[in-house]
């Protein structure tokens, strides 16, 4: 997603069941020192984040999602059109693993590889009361196509290197995408990409 | 939108020279981390810098408060506060600057350094650049106005927008679907977006600045949806109707839902208020610019205050849970097409990705929506909890705690006397066990029964203080029992030990709780039919009212109860009960959307004879059309309308039920019955509409079959008071054909005759003559309809002189009085209809009627002005010295009104006398 001065905008979606402190990696992350008053950045659901990574510059834009299982359902209205996606879990805590096993499945079904996908185990500070093992959550990663992480948002580990790859995987996977598409055919099939995704959500929504 | 200015700090000449030209310095910065300040673009003039100018905006963080103070390499103090670098200088006021962005750069290595987009160079003596207001972001269509209008130097960009959005809008009828909608305004938004930057002066600035012209694009985008919005938005909604009422249904069947059946934070009560009055005003902006930030400033207005008077940060779970409370009680009746038109109708935004904010807020109401719509929400759990609990602060304590205990109580076995309270009997009727809901109230009953055979006149004696300290709360019936002198004893003691007693543990039928609910209520707020009958055969009060004046019914139509508002209807419950508001059932299942419940409620008082009071009004005025228009439920509309709601009538606002509409679908409800306004139309016997009817005959035929049929039946007087609203209504129409035909008079046998009405002789019996006399219809002309109406009253009110003679031929009774005690003289005199008037008065109407007001004709005609009828009446010699119910004659109330000529023909005559 390419505007004419060449700056990637990505959004990224945060998942993971309430309480595995996604909004705590996410005001981290933003850590934004210059702003006192977080008011004018529409609360910590939503925060936008400006990169230049080797030249190439990126607007990440990151959604905050409701962890609450009854908002489950609404999953798909925030994660379509999403480039990336972080899901969340909490090492101390095996249900919120469970969690995000159910998230990938999901992004799979509906986005195909379309969505680059990073696992983070956070609360990395509360090591010794780990209950998801460290080989089954890497191996999961792996077997998934994912990268996993481990972040702890309060000990500020992990968070950094987390964001920053995943930027650099989605330009990678925007990259070939565009290179592989231009030779396929025509760009016109890059603007088309996109509204067999939308119509499909909207005759979903007009279904229930 | 705050926030939004963006640039290319890396193509920035200060950033591309300090890299280029300064390499040493600029790997220092990197490596120490040091923050680099990049003038926007535009802001220095100069395209020379030396080293001293690059070291004035590098800033190195203090060591002691390294987030908030910082010195640059020219050694001067910085302090960055709220998004505003100060800088200290020797003298005069210290320098500020803003920090547009930070921009966080990665090297090859991976090594992050910051640079900070600032509004202004940090140097006093710099001289500053152009004054473009680049960093004003555009909030109101006012402020889009301005810039299309201050930048172009001129209206004439705006002018031609005007133009092609008129022209866009005569040339074609507005597509039939949301698709096509979008895509020709989408054309018409590239067409007036090339207009505006045909003109010179936007081009160039566009040109200078990316910023600009994103401005630009939104502020043309403004003003065409500000125009557009009147036209298009009916249409937006009539797409969106069969969503939008559905959610409607959905959000009123939940209207009475607390925060804290959604699980929001305590802390955050105190700032729904406000924001939800923010986010209602949503509808009176006309452009999506500004309902996005209507939506933006509503969810930051949620915010939470911690001990320390500072505001926390809300994360999504706390906040949609808000969001979701702050649509339901909006009270906006189209949130889907609100939705869609924010959705659908951005275009300016295109090409700046998919996830900025705008997107983000307007994904947060469709989530909000998709949530309400899925029914993963059903009301609160208990629908008349919130009676119990006025204090928001101890409600989720209580409640939680008095649930557990009662949830408790049903597990138990149901002999224990204390839990036999009425709370524990709400809780069985909850629970739908109705033999034990049966079990104790007959046993109460029968208790009750026993003891007043007794006690029956000792009851009352009120209780004295002295017996306060006997606590009985605990004890059972049979313990209390033994405790008296004797068992069927009755002295002052042992009666008030009873009666306490029965006050506080033995519910009965009739017992209420502190908020007046009866066992019948809470049966029926939760539907349980079974239960209802039971109690109804318990003989318990069909039209008993709580504190809110509702009644059992009341609260079955407002649940969409139809079995349990069956049951109520059956047992003889008041179909037109008001409640506090002056609710009756009907307002409330159709404020719910219940159309099973509408059509049970107007099925049954068609069935049983009864009124409905089809256009009552509420508190606020409105009848029950107006709020089935204004929540867009067509069904019921059409319902309504069909049995004679009046979409005319004005509400409190005066607002009718056609103001309410927001669609075109409900619209055209409303406007299928128009032509039936006869309260409102004024049809004169001149431009008389004629229906058309064919196949008279058969018609006939069947109509006298029916009356036939319906001669033995016993829904007679139905059958009757139908016939007569048909009747009524072809009279408004002026159709004296018709009207004959509905009344079985033969109309044509009329009209031949009307040359030589006279019979060759009374006893000739030539066809001519038996035609005259057969014509007697064998419908009774004298039938009123549920106002009092007869067919001479509409014929009289409508000036048809035709009909009134044809129908006083058919022994219509002159001196009828309607409800409000007028007869068809009244009426003609009220509506000026001097000929009708004449006809009556020739055939013995009383001149000197007097109506329910005391008013008699000549009053009637006084008081409207009708000259014609007033100097009729007066040739028929009335008693003008009578007085009518406020003391006035005719006279004084042609006085009153200052009709002069009225006044000048009743003292004319009076002089005559």
């Amino acid at each position: 997603m390419t505007n004419t001065s060449g700056t990637y905008n990505f959004k990224v979606v945060l998942l993971g069941e309430g309480c595995v402190g996604k909004t705590s990696l996410l005001l981290r992350y933003i850590e934004d020192k210059f702003n006192d008053k977080h008011l004018t950045t529409l609360q910590a659901t939503f925060l936008n984040k400006k990169l230049n990574i080797n030249g190439k510059r990126i607007n990440l834009s990151i959604w905050d999602t409701a962890g609450q299982e009854k908002f489950h359902a609404l999953g798909p209205i925030y994660y379509r059109n999403s480039n990336g996606a972080i899901l969340v879990y909490d090492i101390t805590d095996e249900d919120s693993f469970g969690k995000v096993k159910n998230w990938v499945k999901e992004l799979k079904k509906m986005l195909g590889s379309e969505i680059v996908l990073v696992i983070a185990g956070n609360k990395i500070d509360l090591e010794h009361e780990r209950t998801v093992p460290l080989e089954e959550a890497e191996s999961y990663a792996k077997m998934v196509g994912a990268r996993h992480f481990y972040t702890s948002a309060k000990l500020n580990q992990g968070v950094e290197d987390l964001f920053l790859e995943l930027t650099r995987e989605m330009t990678e996977r925007l990259e070939q995408n565009t290179l592989s598409e231009v030779t396929r055919t025509s760009r016109v099939l890059v603007v088309d990409d996109e509204t067999p995704v939308q119509s499909s959500c909207c005759s979903g929504s007009k279904s229930n | 939108m705050e926030g939004s200015y963006d640039e290319i700090v890396s193509e920035n000449p200060f950033f591309v020279e300090f890299k280029n030209e300064y390499t040493n310095l600029f790997q220092h910065c990197i490596a120490q981390s040091w923050i680099i300040c990049v003038p926007r673009i535009g802001s220095l003039t100069s395209r020379v810098f030396a080293i001293e100018d690059f070291c004035a905006h590098i800033l190195v963080p203090s060591d002691e408060l390294p987030e908030s103070h910082y010195s640059t390499l020219t050694e001067k103090q910085v302090t960055v506060a709220n998004k505003v670098i100060t800088l200290e200088v020797t003298k005069g006021l210290p320098l500020q600057s803003h920090i547009l962005f930070e921009e966080t750069f990665y090297t090859e290595d991976f090594i992050k350094y910051k640079v900070w987009c600032i509004e202004s160079p940090l140097e006093p003596t710099t001289k500053t650049g152009d004054n473009l207001t680049t960093k004003e972001y555009l909030a109101s269509i006012n402020d889009c106005i301005d810039l299309l209008w201050t930048q172009a130097a001129g209206r004439q960009v705006l002018d031609q927008i005007e133009q092609s959005v008129q022209l866009f809008l005569k040339k074609q009828p507005l597509p039939i679907a949301i698709g096509p909608l979008r895509d020709s305004i989408s054309e018409l938004y590239t067409q007036c977006l090339q207009y505006a930057l045909q003109n010179r002066r936007l081009r160039e600035k566009s040109k200078s600045c990316k910023m600009t012209l994103e401005n630009i694009k939104i502020a043309v985008e403004c003003y065409m949806q500000q125009l557009l919005f009147g036209s298009i938005f009916k249409h937006i909604c009539t797409f969106g109707a069969y969503e939008d009422s559905h959610l409607n249904k959905k959000i009123r069947n939940m209207n009475d839902i607390q925060l804290k059946d959604l699980d929001i934070k305590k802390e955050l009560f105190h700032s729904v208020p406000k924001a939800k009055q923010i986010l209602s005003k949503i509808d009176t902006f006309n452009t999506v610019l500004e309902k996005v930030l209507c939506l933006k400033q509503a969810l930051n207005a949620i915010n939470e205050i911690d001990s320390s008077n500072n505001i926390v940060l809300l994360t999504a779970d706390d906040l949609l849970p808000v969001f979701v409370f702050l649509v339901i009680k909006s009270g906006l009746p189209n949130w889907y097409s609100q939705l869609t038109y924010m959705k659908e109708f951005r275009f300016s935004g295109v090409g700046r990705g998919d996830g900025d904010e705008s997107t983000f807020l307007i994904t947060t109401l469709e989530a909000v929506i998709e949530h309400i719509q899925s029914g993963a929400l059903s009301g609160p759990p208990n629908p008349e909890s919130y009676y119990y609990e006025s204090n928001l602060a101890e409600e989720n304590v209580n409640g939680r705690q008095r649930k557990n205990s009662l949830t408790e109580s049903i597990s138990t076995s149901d002999t224990n006397p204390r839990d036999e309270t009425l709370e524990h009997v709400f809780e069985l009727i909850k629970a739908n066990h109705s033999e034990q809901v049966q079990a104790i109230l007959l046993r109460n009953k029968r208790n009750l029964e026993s003891i007043k055979e007794n006690v029956n006149d000792i009851l009352k004696v009120s209780l004295d203080k002295e017996f306060d300290d006997i606590d009985d709360d605990s004890e059972s019936e049979s313990e209390l029992y033994e405790k008296l002198c004797h068992p069927l004893c009755n002295c002052k003691r042992c009666c008030s030990k009873i009666s306490k007693n029965l006050l506080k543990t033995s519910p009965t039928v009739a017992s209420r709780d502190g908020h007046g609910l009866t066992p019948l209520h809470v049966a029926s707020i939760h539907g349980k039919a079974t239960i209802v009958e039971l109690l109804i055969e318990m003989d318990a009060e069909i039209d008993a009212t709580d504190l809110n004046e509702c009644t059992p019914l009341h609260y079955a139509a407002t649940r969409g109860h139809q079995n349990a508002l069956l049951l109520l209807l059956h047992s003889g419950a008041n179909i037109n009960q008001t409640n506090i508001d002056k609710n009756t059932p009907l307002h409330l299942c159709v404020n719910n959307g219940h159309l099973n419940c509408v059509k049970a409620l107007i099925y049954f008082a068609e069935h049983c004879r009864i009124k409905l009071m089809i256009n009552s009004t509420n508190e606020n005025g409105n009848t029950p059309l107006h709020l089935a228009s204004k929540w867009g439920y067509e069904g019921i509309a059409r319902l309504l309308i069909e049995n004679g709601a009046e979409p005319s009538l004005q509400n409190r606002h005066n607002k009718t039920s056609f103001d309410y509409a927001h669609n075109l679908k409900i619209l055209q409800v409303l406007k299928s019955v128009t032509p039936n306004l006869y309260e409102y139309i004024h049809i004169t016997s001149t431009d008389v509409k004629t229906l058309k009817f064919s196949d008279n005959s058969l018609n006939l035929k069947q109509l006298k079959s029916k009356f036939k049929i319906h001669e033995n039946n016993t829904s007679k007087t139905v059958e009757n008071l139908k016939t007569i609203e048909r009747i009524l209504k072809a009279i408004s129409f002026g159709d004296v054909k018709l009207a004959c035909f509905y009344m079985n008079i033969d109309y044509l046998s009329y009209k031949d005759n009307k040359s030589n009405k006279a019979l060759c002789h009374p006893l000739c019996e030539c066809q001519s003559c038996k035609k005259t006399k057969g014509t007697q219809t064998d419908y009774d002309v004298n039938y009123p309809d549920s106002n009092g109406l007869t067919a001479l009253h509409c014929a009289a009110r409508y000036g048809l002189d035709e009909l009134s003679n044809i129908l006083i031929l058919n022994n219509a009774n002159v001196n009828c009085q309607n409800k409000r005690g007028q007869t068809p003289l009244h009426l003609a005199a009220l509506n000026n209809k001097p000929v009708v008037i004449n006809l009556l008065l020739n055939n013995g109407a009383n001149i000197n009627a007097i109506d329910h007001s005391g008013n008699t004709p000549l009053h009637d005609a006084s008081e409207m002005g009708n000259i014609g009828a007033a100097k009729v009446l007066l040739n028929y010699n009335p008693d003008i010295t009578m007085f009518n119910g406020s003391e006035k004659t005719a006279l004084s109330v042609a006085k009153e009104k200052v009709h002069l000529t009225i006044i000048d023909l009743i003292e004319k005559h009076a002089s005559k006398l």
